[in-house]
């Protein structure tokens, strides 16, 4: 799944530290799903929502299906 | 007859009794007069109280735990093996059982403060090292069959703890 999340993080000028601590998650995590390596759980992806004030959609977009 | 046109100028339509009359509560009055109030003081953000113990909490319990086992190991150890022969010397060689299991009480407790990604990583790292003790233990299980020495089970406990360790760092280096 690709993000905007660094793009998003970069508006407010938050550091990883920073979005991390307002999420409670370690700052390892917050870089994981920035590089896409990781995909949140549904209420991760809501506290970002919540957090950037966007819809999980303006944030997270599905990868094309492969046919 | 004729109709009269309402007039249209505010100063000469009708004044409205309402406001008006002397007992009306809706009587106007003057704008009373704003009286300074001290502002509220802004609540002082809470100190940073993050002292060695907070910030290191789990690991100086861990560390003490650990400690706490070691001494009465040794302490253990050192009455069973002078007195062989007492009935007693079961409940004492038992005695690092209960540090032992303090430690396990704090290991979950640690994990279960953790986030979701670090949860993966420790369930993969424990997958990995259950699987790896297993196919080490059984290959030198057979390796003891074709000659090589015994070793006690007590081994299985450490690899396992290695391995684990390995399997975390690998494990979280691939979220990197």
């Amino acid at each position: 799944m690709k993000n905007r999340l660094r793009a998003l993080r970069a508006e407010l000028a938050w550091s990883q530290a920073e979005l991390a601590s307002h999420l409670g998650v370690s700052r390892q995590t917050v870089n994981a799903i920035e590089t896409g390596k990781y995909d949140p759980s549904l209420p991760l992806a809501f506290s970002l929502a919540r957090t950037f004030k966007r819809q999980i959609e303006e944030i997270f977009e599905a990868e094309p299906a492969q046919a | 007859m004729t109709d009269q046109e309402p007039s249209q100028n505010p100063a000469e339509a009708p004044v409205d009794p309402m406001f008006t009359h002397p007992a009306s509560p809706f009587i106007r009055t003057e704008v009373p007069t704003p009286v300074a109030y001290p502002s509220p003081p802004n609540p002082t953000p809470p100190a940073a109280i993050y002292s060695t113990w907070v910030t290191y909490r789990t690991q100086i319990e861990f560390g003490l735990a650990i400690l706490a086992y070691l001494m009465i190991l040794v302490g253990s150890v050192t009455v069973v093996q002078a007195n062989r022969d007492a009935d007693w010397r079961y409940y004492i060689a038992l005695l690092p059982v209960a540090p032992a299991g303090f430690v396990i009480w704090l290991f979950v407790r640690a994990l279960t403060r953790l986030d979701e990604l670090q949860r993966r990583i420790q369930m993969q790292a424990f997958a990995f090292s259950l699987g790896a003790t297993a196919l080490i233990t059984f290959g030198y299980g057979f390796l003891e069959g074709a000659g090589l020495p015994h070793l006690s089970w007590t081994y299985v406990l450490p690899l396992m703890a290695l391995l684990w360790g390995a399997g975390t760092g690998f494990f979280m280096w691939r979220y990197r």
